[in-house]
């Protein structure tokens, strides 16, 4: 019932006493150093070869990759449920490769919530209090606190059977805040929720961490949901570290074929020959403003501009249009240029959208042009 | 037409095996209640055969001997096997196959194989020891080895019915492996627990066979009893031992039930 109602935790900053703001502004944040980081399952599994990493204090970080990429693996390792083979992790300046995870100042939100079925909401708030030994009254209060905080609203005291997965996600995640850990592991806690309340719970997970300073770390495949919530991304495939950066440079520089095709990048073209920043492909000659030495040309779809008709001018191509799908804010093409396909997306601010059929000019600006290795 | 007429017989068939499996508890039960010391014509109401039963001592030695061998073996039958339906859960990846056999065999053995290996074996130490002498301590060993694979798989099936997430979770959440066991393990379970106990209770309360061999002279059960005082014929007092038997098996089983269904929810 309530999921629209609560959803909106960050709106009212004047609904909670001005000293509650203050001490959890104040949470120490701890930065997480991994290094040299291998795990192998069996024989031939190997789920992480080797990854360096260090994630900053205070920062949401996400771990982006498809699926057997060794994300989850990184992250449970953060937890402490799963041991590397070898490397060493660092959390808040103190080496914690060894300790097991009911020592560990690092608390889970899970997949699949994992909220205990014999205990109600309360309980399970409680739960981690309680095996650190806070009193009964204590516990009472921080749940009530953090019931507030999250906007839990009367759900503190139904049974885990009567929530709706929106419920049991904000449940799942009040349960591992309440703790106050240096850092909060996040395991792609909103793939199970409909497309809808998903966003809905993106920006309200955001809030919290800002609200909160506290280190997240988020583990997706959904490049579109590490774009919106983080402030740096890592991109892991096979096991090892691809790059990492902002989602800006993520998506706009990609280093590799890997990095941009999981970005969602299709228009790559090898590049046969090349003069200074003037660059050959299979589309023609384009010139770009710095070209770097990669083997790989990425044109953004959302960089093109089409001219009708065929137009003459420096970094100007024409082509066919062989698709168009209208998608109301914005349209996107699929072009022809001789036997080469290159993909188009134009904002629709009222002007002239190209037909299926019509020979149009693609231009595109040379500081949009990037070059990345294979 | 032809499809009705099947149906019609499978529901007769229905009818026939109800009709085997209850007239005759009810025809016990009716008859302990009967005022005339006959199993053939029912007389009055009456609750004389209850009042004689009471009144003799060898049944309700008897009776005590079953309780406390029904309780004991079961509390014992539930600690072992409960470890042992963990440890199943625990190493479920592995290739127990041949293990989990060996722990299921005494379900499908006879059991009056089992009951005389058990007791030629008892024999055998308290002859070279001095231990084990046959009675109650000796039937308590023979019920737990018959009721632990039953303990053994209820918990299993619950542990298998949970989200293995949990176990992280609760590593998670601070929980030292002491605390997990109380705080998250035995109240997760603990309708299967409470299910498997009533079960084990159940089956030892029923059992002749494995008792009467294993039995000394000083430990007679009440289906013990009820086997050497049917020699002398079938006396309506038997009748109201049945039927009390009845009851109890009765009950313990659905409060069996109860709580397995409510583990499932």
């Amino acid at each position: 019932m309530s999921e629209t109602m609560t959803a909106d935790i960050a709106d009212h900053p004047d609904a909670r006493p001005a000293a509650d703001e203050r001490d959890r502004s104040n949470h120490k944040a701890s930065s997480i150093e991994m290094q040299g980081l291998h795990k192998r399952f069996g024989r031939d599994t190997v789920a992480l070869d080797g990854v360096d990493l260090n994630i900053r204090a205070g920062e949401f970080f996400t771990l982006l990759g498809p699926s057997g990429c060794g994300k989850t693996t990184l992250l449970r390792i953060l937890a402490g449920l799963e041991e590397p083979d070898a490397g060493s992790l660092v959390v808040g300046g103190k080496d914690i490769t060894e300790m097991p995870p009911h020592q560990r100042s690092v608390n889970t939100v899970f997949q699949s919530y994992a909220l205990f079925p014999h205990l109600s909401v309360r309980e399970n708030l409680a739960f981690g209090l309680k095996m650190r030994g806070m009193p009964a009254a204590k516990r009472h209060a921080k749940v009530d606190e953090i019931a507030d905080f999250i906007k839990l609203g009367d759900l503190v005291d139904r049974h885990v059977d009567q929530l709706s997965g929106g419920q049991r996600q904000r449940i799942a995640l009040a349960r591992a805040l309440i703790c106050e850990p240096d850092v909060l592991l996040l395991d792609e806690p909103l793939s199970a929720l409909d497309a809808g309340l998903r966003s809905q719970l993106q920006v309200e997970l955001l809030r919290v961490q800002k609200r909160l300073g506290m280190t997240f770390v988020f583990v997706t495949h959904d490049q579109q949901e590490a774009m919106v919530m983080s402030d740096r991304i890592a991109v892991l495939n096979g096991g090892t570290i691809q790059q990492v950066g902002p989602p800006r440079e993520v998506y706009e520089r990609p280093v590799n074929a890997f990095v941009a095709h999981f970005m969602g990048h299709d228009n790559l073209y090898p590049i046969s020959a090349r003069q200074g920043d003037r660059l050959t492909t299979a589309l023609g000659e384009l010139t770009a403003e710095e070209a770097g030495d990669g083997e790989l040309l990425l044109i953004r779809p959302e960089t093109l501009d089409l001219l009708p008709g065929a137009v003459e001018g420096p970094n100007h191509l024409t082509a066919t249009v062989t698709e168009r799908l209208y998608r109301g804010s914005h349209a996107e093409f699929r072009l022809a240029i001789g036997d080469t396909t290159l993909q188009a997306t134009v904002n629709n601010r009222g002007r002239h959208l190209p037909e299926v059929g019509e020979t149009v000019t693609v231009a595109v600006a040379p500081e949009d042009l990037v070059t990345l290795s294979e | 037409m032809r499809k009705r007429t099947l149906a019609r017989g499978l529901a007769g068939i229905w009818w026939v095996t109800l009709f085997f499996l209850y007239v005759p508890l009810f025809v016990i039960v009716l008859f302990s209640f009967n005022s005339a010391n006959s199993t053939a014509v029912f007389e009055n109401f009456s609750l004389v055969w209850y009042r004689r039963l009471f009144g003799n001592e060898q049944i309700i030695d008897a009776f005590g001997h079953s309780l406390v061998l029904a309780v004991s073996s079961s509390i014992v039958a539930l600690v072992i096997g409960c470890l042992i339906g963990y440890g199943m859960y625990r190493h479920r990846h592995r290739k127990l196959g041949w293990l989990i056999v060996l722990i299921y065999l005494p379900i499908v053995l006879p059991d009056i194989v089992f009951g005389i290996s058990e007791m030629a074996f008892f024999v055998q130490i308290h002859a070279w020891t001095g231990l084990l002498e046959p009675g109650l301590g000796t039937m308590i060993i023979a019920h737990v080895t018959f009721q632990i694979p039953f303990v053994a798989l209820i918990v299993y099936s619950r542990f298998v019915g949970l989200d293995p997430t949990l176990f992280e979770a609760a590593k998670d959440l601070y929980a030292s492996p002491v605390k997990r066991v109380v705080h998250f393990m035995v109240p997760t379970i603990k309708p299967a627990l409470i299910s498997a106990f009533f079960l084990s209770f159940t089956l030892s309360i029923d059992d002749f066979v494995i008792s009467f061999f294993t039995a000394g002279p000083e430990s007679a059960t009440l289906p013990i009893y009820i086997w050497s005082a049917i020699k002398k014929g079938v006396t309506p007092e038997i009748n109201a031992i049945a039927t009390l038997m009845i009851g109890a098996v009765a009950i313990a089983a659905i409060f069996s039930m109860l709580f397995n269904r409510q583990g499932r929810r």
